[in-house]
């Protein structure tokens, strides 16, 4: 037998019969490994021969920007753009381009210059514009791409495809990947965690589709767990009323006792995976708890993430979650804000998504650095496209000026896992408008997120409907230059 | 890949014992390794080398006194040499492709050569044929055919089947499989002291008949049909499409043949004299998500649509993964992207539009009850009425002479011009624009008319708004002059290549000559005993649905790619009965529920946890988890609380606050229901796209069709069968009820909630655990006596006053206990 499959299956051994011995064989167990996906329920330990090799990373904390933010008010800047500046869109650079019915063709539109300055920023002197003083206060430690493209011009199509691989819904997510293929470290604790969030009073939001932390065609257990602001930060967490703990224990035990009986009688490995799946539950029921619990974190580490860390809900008290659950082996965070689809409100609410996000970001990242964390956790900041360098709306009427969506060329930072500190890779033209140098499509992100993580992007498949599905359908490469 | 093969192949080294059959075990290996490449996709094709086809694969190799397979010639093969080679350039597959042949896969391809290489088509694509029963010398129970293919199978492994499951267990069984409720303590009875022969099919017999078994069977069908109560997409607009999902219920009850369900659904609006309801049952293929998120471009949205319906039909039917094929040839199975764009070709000829702001996108059509149809013609009559009344009255109010009208009057003069025109026309055939102007110019001269204008106008308003709250469902119309159909480059709507005509898939049979090439014809193909797959596919579902996994495991693809059947001839002699009996479900349901392969007991015998840990072999009965649904179901039933009613709109039951909020920023308030529709069977709950249900795990998403079950074991179901208020105030009540009939007996009481639950009396051991559990409640109620009054709270019923709190809520506890024990979460 496999070593690893061996090692597996003693843990699990130890797992379901660590309160007695059962008489029950390691030949009949064996069964519990043979089911699909290996058998469902007992701590999630991923698949054999996983890592492929050895990770730069353990965690991935993904905070995605739902309504693509405008790479060319934030990072991309284009002094030629700040020139151009109500002049129209030269025809040579949007030729054959597609664009959303909202914007229709770019021609006879006009060019809008960022509307913050921009200044360089740290050794590296990274481009980073005023409306992230906190971000740019942390170039040395972020690695910029400013090549990103993708395939996609609406929202929900775009994200999907970021996160999952394809446009359509239905494909497991980067997250249920990473808990199908590597498993959790915890045992208490979802591997693969969800929150959303918005800010307050904005009103261009995009909905959070749950397909976007989907399992897919893999067992649904690798799903992500939303975790929410409400009374139950996980769904049917608290026991009903009247139902105090020692009821509950008291009622689990029962279940177990009547479980084991069933199980010498039916020898049905099923059974102990019940059993475990019980208890899990019940650690889970006091782990979320004390997860959510920030008051051991000092009023310093509370202030790093800025005034709304102790809000439920906000973007920054899911920043400090995400640090609480890696530390705690959740294998993939995945912290989605919405409110960056600044179709008429450049001028306006793209300072409150600024103001909400700016800050928790960069909190997370250094209290990640200064507990030592960063090092195997990568961090991804970026949206689904970005916006058009020329204007949307009317250029007289600036509380209104907006961008429209733009997927040929924008950018996105990464900071820790592996990957170099201090850099910008690849670049847009001259006006932000298409990829110049180095392009990295979506499938190449994706392909290097799994590389830190430990896996060959190639190699970790699913067969379904008589295709070996991955994450990067068949393109993607690692991009390898940004590695450490 | 047939595992004793392999396992034989790996004990002999590489060569296995016995005959290699090509379709089970060579074409898996071609398919799965060799088939990218050098498949039926000529876009990806290299060295212009095909190996799915017997003359790509037999042909002359480059090399001089070589073909690419020489029967019986290991070395004068090169697909041995390229399998075999150590040379990169040379070895197949290639590194870069990422996988490779295992020895034992290298074996057994070897061996086929070897054994002469008999080329075959893949099994799904010849048509099924009964093969002779087979006879059965031991002393195994083999009521009927099932048993003697299932029995014979078993008896080549050197296996025996399992006894017969005890009576109660199979009982709770087969409730369960045929109306996804638990028997009542009092049928569990009547079924213990019933001794005579008959007595099990007799209750196969009633639950057939009985109105739940719809209810049952139809859930698997709304997964597939990707049924749902709002179009997902930004907006998720509501939709009323609950009429279809009733129609798919009571067809299961009418037990509707096959052949008709299928053509009604895909075609009943091409049917001769189409009735309503063959109309409405066209609503399973506008089940497909309605995309109405700003900037799409609708032209794009309806070939989505077509899109979905088209692959739709091929996973249902067919069985076959169209998807791929959007863009290209298939790279394992013989369908061309062509095909694909031919079967599209079937459904473009809607006038389906793809704009998103309408939830209910045209063509539609307005369903009512019988009741409601008494109703519309009520208002309609007095509509009528107050019109004849009206034209009564402006003949005193404007005398004039016969023949002229109220507007030509002596008493209209004065009157101006635009209400002149009004009274010019007969009053049943002004609108309600044209009797509003009247009535104010009449308002204060002529109060006896104006007080007629107003009845008429409350009552057209009553029939009009009578009509909105009607459902519209959305069905199938076709287009008088059809849309040309072109293979889309990509799958890219705005890039269409060649033009093609409306033809079914070239590798399999063709349409009846003659028959217009449209959805009926396509309907009535699928159907015909001609083609292989639908009537095998179909059954094969069905036994899913008893078995927890098909004969083919992979419901989904009968491709090449798909899993080969663990018993070929059984499925095949279902597929051609389910066919001969004029596609006859409920026959079939009841030739499988009367077999003794599905009356086994279902414990796991020696050794067989690891010789077949799925229970591929049936060799015992079937035991897994129920759907999250069931379970919901069966804490209703067995409480009491659930409310019979069948059909009608989508209820709202108990759901965590804030769940859509949180999903849409608060556009889509969740307004729970109260009373009945908080009891009512989980499949009319309604069905959010983009948030579905939070109480239902392991469900298909209701986005696109689903054929394929799934059954994980994640800790938040455990959360929410232990916490969701559904439970627990089924759990109060189930108390509730066995207290009131034990009297003061506790053992009679944890008894009856045993019995309720798993129809069954708990054995000794069991009712220690239960006993000592309760005593160990009861002191902690009798000490936190604030505690159980809140327990006793959860749900919207009230609990019998009467009752001991601290008792009922101890009981309260011991209930959801058993509520969440493994065979209670199970079939056994």
């Amino acid at each position: 037998m496999d070593p690893r499959i061996e090692a597996k299956l003693m843990i699990n051994r130890r797992e379901f019969f660590g309160r007695q011995a059962l008489g029950m064989g390691t030949a009949a167990l064996a069964g519990l490994l043979t089911r699909d996906g290996l058998a469902a329920g007992q701590q999630n330990k991923g698949l054999p021969g996983l890592p492929h090799f050895a990770p730069k990373a353990k965690n991935i904390i993904y905070l995605f920007q739902n309504g693509a933010p405008s790479h060319v008010e934030l990072f991309d800047f284009k002094p030629k753009l700040v020139g151009m500046h109500g002049k129209p869109v030269p025809d040579s650079y949007f030729e054959g381009k597609r664009f959303s019915t909202m914007t229709g063709n770019p021609k006879g539109k006009v060019m809008l210059a960022p509307v913050e300055p921009f200044k360089q920023h740290g050794k590296s002197g990274a481009w980073v514009s005023s409306f992230m003083p906190h971000v740019a206060s942390l170039a040395d430690d972020l690695c910029f791409i400013k090549s990103m493209h993708t395939e996609a011009v609406n929202h929900a199509p775009a994200i999907s495809f970021f996160l999952s691989g394809s446009q359509l819904p239905g494909r497991p997510s980067l997250g249920a990947w990473l808990s199908y293929g590597l498993g959790s470290e915890a045992d208490n604790l979802p591997a693969f965690a969800v929150m959303t969030s918005i800010s307050k009073g904005t009103t261009c939001g995009q909905i959070f589709y749950d397909f976007y932390w989907g399992s897919g065609f893999l067992p649904s257990q690798h799903q992500g767990v939303k975790f929410r602001s409400g009374a139950d930060p996980v769904l049917y967490l608290s026991n009903p009323e009247g139902m105090s703990a020692p009821v509950r224990r008291g009622m689990l035990d029962d279940i177990a006792k009547l479980n084991e009986i069933k199980l010498k009688e039916f020898a049905d490995p099923e059974i102990a995976t019940r059993i475990s799946q019980y208890e899990m539950a019940y650690r889970m029921q006091t782990s979320v708890p004390e997860l959510t619990d920030f008051s051991k974190e000092t009023e310093k580490t509370l202030a790093l993430y800025g005034p709304g860390v102790k809000e439920p809900g906000t973007f920054a008290h899911h920043c400090l979650l995400a640090r609480r659950l890696v530390e705690r082996g959740t294998r993939c965070v995945q912290l989605m804000h919405a409110g960056w689809d600044q179709h008429r409100s450049i001028t306006t609410e793209l300072y409150t998504q600024c103001r909400d996000t700016d800050q928790p970001t960069a909190g997370l990242i250094r209290d990640l650095k200064q507990r030592g964390m960063l090092n195997d956790t990568l961090v991804i900041w970026g949206g689904e496209f970005g916006r058009t360098p020329f204007i949307q709306g009317d250029l007289g009427n600036r509380p209104q000026w907006g961008r429209d969506h733009h997927p040929y060329a924008f950018t996105l930072f990464m900071a820790g896992g592996g990957v170099k500190p201090g850099i910008t890779y690849g670049g847009s033209d001259d006006l932000a408008m298409n990829v110049a140098d180095k392009p990295v499509h979506v499938h190449d992100l994706q392909a290097t997120l799994l590389h830190q993580m430990g896996i060959d992007h190639t190699k970790l498949t699913f067969k379904f409907q008589g295709r070996h599905f991955r994450l990067t359908d068949v393109f993607g490469k690692v991009v390898k230059d940004i590695l450490a | 890949m047939n595992a004793l093969v392999l396992i034989a192949a790996m004990c002999a080294g590489e060569t296995p014992a016995g005959k290699v059959e090509f379709s089970r075990d060579i074409l898996p290996i071609l398919s799965d390794n060799c088939f990218a490449c050098h498949g039926p996709d000529e876009k990806a094709r290299k060295g212009k080398l095909r190996l799915d086809t017997k003359e790509g694969a037999f042909k002359p190799s480059k090399v001089e006194g070589r073909a690419i397979i020489a029967p019986g010639a290991l070395l004068q093969s090169e697909l041995i040499h390229r399998l075999t080679t150590g040379e990169a350039g040379e070895k197949m597959p290639p590194e870069k492709f990422g996988r490779q042949l295992t020895s034992s896969q290298v074996g057994l391809v070897k061996a086929w050569i070897d054994q002469g290489a008999r080329w075959e088509e893949h099994w799904s694509f010849l048509p099924p044929a009964r093969a002779p029963v087979p006879q059965i010398n031991s002393a195994a129970r083999t009521a009927n055919p099932i048993d003697r293919f299932v029995v014979a199978r078993l008896e080549q492994e050197k296996l025996v089947q399992s006894p017969r499951a005890e009576k109660t267990t199979l009982l709770r069984r087969l409730f369960l499989d045929l109306t996804g409720l638990p028997p009542s303590p009092a049928t569990v009875r009547d079924f213990l002291a019933d001794n005579s022969p008959g007595a099990y099919e007799k209750i196969v017999d009633r639950l057939l008949a009985s109105p739940h078994y719809g209810e049952r069977m139809v859930w698997d069908w709304l997964e597939a049909a990707r049924y749902a109560d709002s179009n997902g997409y930004q907006g998720d607009g509501e939709r009323t499409m609950w009429p279809w999902r009733d129609w798919a219920a009571t067809a299961f009850n009418d037990n509707l043949p096959f052949d008709q369900f299928t053509r009604w659904q895909l075609a009943g609006d091409l049917v001769a004299n189409a009735t309503q309801e063959q109309k409405l049952a066209t609503g399973f293929n506008r089940n497909h998500m309605i995309n109405g998120e700003g900037g799409r471009i609708p032209a794009e949205n309806r070939v989505d649509y077509v899109m979905d319906m088209t692959e739709t039909t091929g996973t249902v039917w067919l069985g076959l993964t169209f998807n791929c094929c959007r863009c290209h040839d298939h790279k394992y199975d013989p369908i061309r992207q062509r095909d694909y764009y031919q079967l599209f070709s079937f459904f473009n000829n809607t006038p389906v539009d793809g704009g998103g702001g309408n939830p209910q996108t045209p063509p539609i059509i307005e369903t009512f009850s019988l009741a409601q149809a008494e109703e519309k013609k009520g208002l309609d009559r007095q509509v009528g009425l107050e019109q004849a009344g009206l034209e009564e009255g402006e003949k005193k109010f404007f005398p004039r002479d016969k023949g002229k009208t109220a507007a030509e009057a002596e008493a209209a003069k004065g009157f101006p011009k635009e209400q002149k025109e009004v009274l010019a026309k007969s009053a049943g055939s002004r609108g309600k624009a044209q009797i509003e102007l009247l009535a104010k110019a009449v308002e204060k001269t002529n109060p006896a008319h104006f007080h007629l204008l107003e009845q008429l106008k409350k009552a057209i308003d009553r029939r009009d708004a009578f009509s909105r709250a009607l459902p519209r469902v959305m069905i199938m119309e076709e287009l008088t002059k059809p849309r040309e159909t072109f293979i889309l480059e990509k799958g890219n709507y705005e890039k269409p290549t060649v033009k093609v005509g409306t033809a079914v898939p070239a590798a399999l049979p063709q349409l009846a000559a003659g028959a217009p090439a449209n959805r009926l014809a396509l309907a009535d193909w699928l159907v015909s005993p001609g083609n292989p797959l639908p009537s095998r596919v179909v059954i094969n579902r069905l036994w899913q649905q008893f078995f927890g996994l098909g004969i083919v495991k992979s419901t989904e693809d009968f491709g090449v790619q798909g899993e080969k059947p663990s018993h070929a001839e059984l499925l095949d002699w279902l597929a051609v009965e389910l066919r001969e009996s004029g596609w006859d479900i409920k026959h079939m349901v009841r030739l499988i529920v009367c077999s003794e392969t599905y009356q086994q007991a279902s414990k796991v015998p020696p050794g067989m946890a690891e010789r077949d840990p799925q229970n591929r072999l049936l060799g015992r009965g079937a035991r897994f988890r129920l759907p999250s649904w069931m379970l919901r179901d069966q804490a209703l039933a067995a409480s009491g609380l659930l409310a019979v009613r069948l059909g009608g709109p989508p209820t709202r039951p108990y759901q965590p606050p804030g769940i859509w909020e949180e999903a849409t920023f608060g556009n889509k308030k969740y307004v729970q229901d109260h009373g009945e529709n908080l009891y009512k069977r989980s499949l009319y709950t309604f069905w959010r796209r983009i948030i579905g249900p939070t109480m239902f795990f392991d469900t298909a998403a209701r986005q696109t069709c689903t054929v394929k079950q799934t059954r994980t074991n994640t800790p938040l179901h455990a959360l929410a069968t232990l916490n969701d208020i559904t439970f627990v105030e089924a759990a109060r009540a189930l108390a509730e009820r066995e207290l009131l009939l034990a009297s003061g007996k506790d053992d009679d009481a944890i008894a009856g909630i045993f019995l309720s639950i798993l129809a069954r009396e708990a054995k000794p051991d069991e009712a220690l655990v239960l006993r000592s559990g309760l005593a160990r409640a009861m002191k902690h109620y009798v000490a936190n006596p604030g505690e159980a009054k809140k327990l006793l709270q959860v749900g919207e019923t009230k609990a019998n006053p009467g009752l001991d709190p601290v008792r009922h809520a101890a009981f309260t506890a011991l209930a959801l206990s058993v509520l969440n024990i493994d065979e209670a979460l199970n079939k056994e």
